[in-house]
């Protein structure tokens, strides 16, 4: 048998090849979508992946009884978190988790042991309604903590609020800070750009280029940092990308000259996809070309620092919206290592930006549902969450407030790091807790209602 | 409009790619002239052999040329290892089953690696070459050595096939088999043995593709399956799956083009449908030629 007999066959094969080409790039693009600014650490992640030194502060420290387990009558609370191909926020969930652990390991909350029911979706807006339903209907949740997920807000805002759940969590999607049933720890994609925009613009940058991927959302994450440049007088450029990047140089180069040399590039991506853009530019000796490099907080990772190496110590600015672990031995640095030391084996992560926010979480909720004194029902833990009022966390630059507000932005005042061989420091000029600009109508309207929380300056060392 | 000093250095950038591109889609046309079989998982396996560099370089702490070289003998083994398995299974096949079966190791491969190179905690992995480091300039342009590399590996591989295809007892059997195996078979040539070698240095190709793309690209699993298939195969697909050297220069062409429009503001967000819209160009150009020939072999 004769196997290519010919032109029939050939344009057999061009039209097989040609449907391959269309398949696979509707695989690629699905991919894409997946990995993008709205992947794990677009949300806003925080702080280095390196542990704070070693632990003298017990596990203990995370309830009121130490060493004594709680067995009272469980309180059941909720997690959803987005867990796919190239997006994985379950260590937000799995953080939060371990810290739940620790607390009924001490005495629980009043005695009652916290259960916890994190589960996973796969940016499916029928499956996240379904579980929303599920983790209230059949699991009997009386609150929501830990979420982290593409799209949850946007899906479960309208469910929250008919069943009267106020959720706390860490927020991706527009509608995680503009809806009054759900607050976050971090302070997602527009806030956290914000905060390097201002940054390099206070550091006189002339020019700004700003890039993110190409995904829903990117024109409201846009408005922030054009916003903040209007206001200071002071050109911007917006540019989004294709993810997976696949052409680096190409998009390192495009924003150098975008930028000039006293002008700055400012960058939000997940880290895998803004190091590849920042490596283009260190091969390609462009790092100096322009007067700044920044970052909205994903490039927060020691992973990212060490890659780049020492030619971008003072050079990247990063924007942190929670304080850095690394050598920091204050008491809540050391409850976290000790925490996920102790219970932490999920949190596949380890010390990072994921699981710091699960902390902060498992923090504000363990100390909202200790003052409950009633039955633990939908309405009590939802009245104490929302009494949560200037919390101090210690990984917070201001104290907690998730209020009965109609939009919520609790996080609103950051750091901005630079890497240090290896690491991410404190920027030293201008790089300790500051308030996102109130150029930024968003964050000027929660202001309005909310008011300006003091900060409360954790210990960073 | 960019200045054309705006356009410079894009075209570096584009070259190398384009030089990439070229020695993955040369790979995929001599499989599929030895073979008939369009591997679809070329990417997958470039990718999975670039992890394991990864892998060795920075858990095991092993020298970087030790990684590089275990990613080119994984995809040389791998798709190797394929090709003997289901080769002979599917010989009788039509070419939809074969390569949609290619397609089904592509997916194997990208569960695996998305199992065992989790990107929880929003970790990044990078390998980068130690041509990176080091380059040269003309006129403003910045060059670096893994630039010049992926042009170079483009140029030498489709030289060397063209040399092997046309000097070598196996390649002229490869060419033969190309024409028509059953013929090529009764003349004695074990056809076995010859494909076996051509699923074995498409693998090997894979290989190099996935550890300089992994560089010049990115290390990640949907980047390195997907893209560089696309690229390739419409490099392949404008040279009609026949020629090598068409296919360099349309693999250079795709390179160029995309890295050439991203400094125009208003193409720039499109530059990624370049493979789409060349093959395109082409499959309308090959079929539009042969209406014109079949009309006048009617007349």
């Amino acid at each position: 048998m004769n196997r290519h007999p010919g032109r029939r066959s050939r344009m057999l094969l061009a039209t097989l090849a040609a449907l391959a080409l269309g398949v696979l790039a509707a695989c690629s693009s699905s991919s894409s979508s997946s990995s993008s600014g709205s992947s794990p650490a677009a949300t806003g992640s925080s702080s280095a992946s390196s542990s704070s030194s070693s632990s003298t502060v017990s596990t203990s420290a995370c309830g009121t009884k130490p060493g004594v387990a709680a067995t009272g009558t469980p309180i059941n609370i909720g997690a959803i978190n987005t867990k796919q191909n190239g997006t994985d926020f379950s260590d937000i969930e799995n953080m939060t988790g371990a810290y739940f652990a620790c607390v009924n390991a001490n005495g629980g909350i009043n005695g009652h042991p916290i259960k916890f029911f994190p589960v996973t979706e796969q940016t499916n807006p029928s499956q996240i309604a379904s579980l929303a339903k599920q983790l209230v209907t059949s699991d009997h949740v009386v609150g929501i903590a830990g979420s982290s997920s593409i799209i949850e807000c946007t899906i479960d805002q309208g469910y929250w609020k008919q069943e009267g759940i106020y959720a706390l969590g860490a927020g991706i999607a527009p509608e995680c800070y503009s809806t009054p049933n759900t607050a976050s720890v971090n302070m997602g994609p527009r806030y956290s750009s914000d905060g390097a925009v201002s940054y390099v613009i206070a550091q006189g940058a002339n020019k700004v280029a700003f890039d993110q991927s190409n995904v829903p959302g990117t024109t409201y994450i846009a408005g922030g940092p054009n916003a903040i440049a209007k206001a200071k007088s002071v050109p911007i450029q917006d540019f989004t990308e294709n993810v997976p990047i696949t052409s680096a140089d190409s998009i390192a180069i495009k924003l150098v000259n975008a930028a000039g040399s006293n002008g700055a590039v400012v960058l939000n991506f997940t880290p895998p996809e803004a190091l590849l853009i920042l490596q283009a530019a260190q091969k390609l000796n462009l790092e100096d070309r322009v007067k700044y490099w920044a970052c909205s907080t994903p490039c927060n990772t020691d992973f990212l620092a060490t890659a780049l190496g020492p030619k971008w110590n003072n050079k990247l600015f990063v924007n942190a919206e929670l304080t850095p672990l690394d050598g920091n031995t204050s008491p809540t640095a050391q409850l976290f290592d000790a925490i996920l030391k102790q219970y932490g084996s999920d949190v596949s992560g380890g010390v990072g930006s994921f699981s710091e926010m699960g902390f902060v979480i498992g923090e504000i909720a363990t100390h909202a549902l200790e003052s409950i004194t009633g039955p633990y029902t939908i309405q009590s833990v939802s009245a104490a969450f929302k009494a949560v009022s200037n919390f101090n966390t210690g990984l917070l630059c201001q104290g907690y407030t998730y209020g009965d507000y109609p939009e919520h932005l609790p996080n609103n005042m950051d750091y901005t790091v630079t890497p240090d061989n290896g690491k991410f420091v404190i920027a030293s000029t201008g790089g300790g807790c500051t308030l996102i600009s109130n150029d930024d109508p968003q964050v000027a309207a929660y202001r309005a209602i909310a008011g300006t929380a003091p900060a409360v300056n954790p210990s960073t060392s | 409009m960019p200045s054309w000093s705006d356009f410079q250095p894009f075209i570096v950038s584009g070259l190398a790619l384009g030089g990439v591109y070229a020695l993955s889609g040369v790979g995929l046309v001599v499989l599929y002239r030895a073979t008939g079989v369009l591997n679809l998982a070329f990417g997958a396996v470039g990718a999975m052999g670039a992890f394991i560099a990864w892998s060795i370089i920075n858990k095991a702490g092993a020298p970087g040329w030790v990684g590089w070289i275990a990613c080119i003998l994984f995809g040389g083994v791998l798709t190797l290892g394929y090709g003997l398995i289901f080769g002979p299974l599917l010989a009788d096949r039509g070419p939809l089953v074969q390569a949609v079966c290619t397609l089904g190791l592509a997916l194997v491969l990208f569960g695996a690696m998305d199992l065992l190179w989790s990107s929880s905690g929003g970790q990044a992995r990078s390998i980068t070459l130690p041509s990176d480091s080091g380059g040269f300039t003309i006129g403003q342009v910045q060059v670096n050595w893994t630039s010049v590399i992926g042009l170079g590996a483009g140029i030498i591989i489709t030289a060397g096939t063209h040399a092997f295809l046309r000097y070598t007892k196996l390649g002229t059997a490869m060419r033969a088999m190309a024409n028509d195996r059953e013929i090529t078979a009764t003349f004695g040539v074990p056809v076995r043995r010859v494909e076996a070698a051509a699923w074995f240095g498409c693998g090997l190709l894979a290989g190099i593709a996935g550890i300089l793309l992994a560089d010049l690209a990115a290390l990640d699993d949907t980047t390195l399956t997907f893209t560089v298939v696309i690229s390739a195969l419409a490099a392949a697909l404008i040279a009609r799956l026949r020629s090598i050297w068409i296919t360099f220069a349309a693999a250079i062409l795709i390179g160029l083009v995309h890295d050439l429009i991203t400094p125009i503001t208003q193409l720039t967000d499109y530059r990624d449908m370049t493979p789409f819209v060349l093959a395109a160009i082409a499959l309308l150009v090959v079929s539009r030629r042969q209406v014109f020939t079949q009309s006048r072999e009617e007349v």
